[in-house]
């Protein structure tokens, strides 16, 4: 797994596919894709949105099972968790559930990337 | 040493700051822990942090406000849970600091430093979502901002905690963290 982070509007996204060569059809939008579109794309953006819907359904994701069915997935995702905490007890759970989720994936990710103003730097390269 | 580890919420950074401890401290072990438990979630957050820590050999000292009167001499290393805790605690609570919270604790973590080999600070990234806050809460910003500066500017070692990767933005560690 490729992990690729950074706040919004940051390019992340163009980064990605420019950096590992993925065609855009082969993405997919965690804001609005299937749930198990995750098992099969080279690429899915938004996943920040993608773990506030399983949140919203009451699903945890099962990172054993992607690591095992799609191994080189790059996942990009918002970077959360900047900011004063949020008065909302839903978004308060989002933002932390997030952030957990994603320092399991970086733990396991063999690359993870960090994009500020469409730079990447390379943060972790197993 | 002089530690500060920063990073947004869920990032990581105090697994990371507990993970510095074990590989720094050479004698006995303290946690000050700053969150008071008002609520049920507090309680859920300490006691999340309680499990995470159980085997590391950590004396618990529960400290909200008044840094400066913390005894730690019989310490080695000392691990401060976290600065955001501590000034809300200071800036709000009945015996608190008030409008001189920043200096109390900047006084405080110079005595507690004073006492150890090894300081290390959790603190926390509050100031990039781009929302204008109230003036309260935006004081509340400056107050953590000015802490975290102060003590970054005297620090050994500042590191950034990204999703579990330490960022070194200040320093060097002997281990293989990125710098930036």
């Amino acid at each position: 797994m490729i992990l690729v982070t950074g706040g919004c509007f940051q390019g992340k996204k163009d980064y990605a596919f420019e950096t590992f060569q993925i065609a855009r059809k082969d993405a997919a939008d965690g804001a609005d894709c299937a749930m198990e579109a995750i098992f099969e794309v080279k690429l899915l953006y938004h996943f920040h949105e993608y773990i506030r819907r399983m949140l919203q359904t009451g699903q945890e994701i099962d990172l054993e099972k992607l690591q095992q069915e799609n191994p080189d997935i790059v996942l990009v995702t918002n970077e959360l968790g900047y900011g004063v905490v949020p008065v909302d007890q839903f978004d308060r759970e989002y933002r932390e559930k997030t952030g957990r989720v994603c320092c399991e994936i970086a733990k396991r990710a063999k690359e993870v990337h960090r994009v500020v103003c469409g730079i990447g730097t390379v943060i972790k390269r197993a | 040493m002089l530690i500060v580890v920063t990073g947004g919420s869920g990032s990581g950074k105090s697994e990371y700051a507990e993970s510095l401890v074990m590989r720094l401290a050479a004698g006995p072990k303290l946690y000050i822990a700053t969150m008071y438990p008002f609520d049920e979630e507090s309680h859920r957050r300490i006691a999340r942090h309680r499990l995470m820590r159980k085997d590391k050999g950590f004396d618990t000292l529960e400290c909200y406000t008044d840094l400066k009167h913390a005894d730690v001499r019989a310490y080695d290393t000392v691990l401060l849970e976290c600065m955001s805790n501590l000034i809300a605690n200071e800036m709000y609570q009945e015996d608190g600091a008030g409008e001189r919270s920043a200096e109390e604790i900047l006084a405080g973590v110079e005595q507690v430093y004073g006492q150890c080999r090894n300081l290390i600070i959790v603190t926390n990234e509050i100031f990039s979502d781009g929302i204008d806050y109230d003036p309260e809460t935006a004081r509340y910003q400056r107050c953590l901002g000015n802490i975290n500066r102060h003590l970054a500017r005297t620090a050994d070692l500042l590191v950034e905690v990204v999703y579990s990767i330490p960022l070194v933005h200040k320093g060097k560690t002997p281990w293989d963290e990125v710098s930036v």
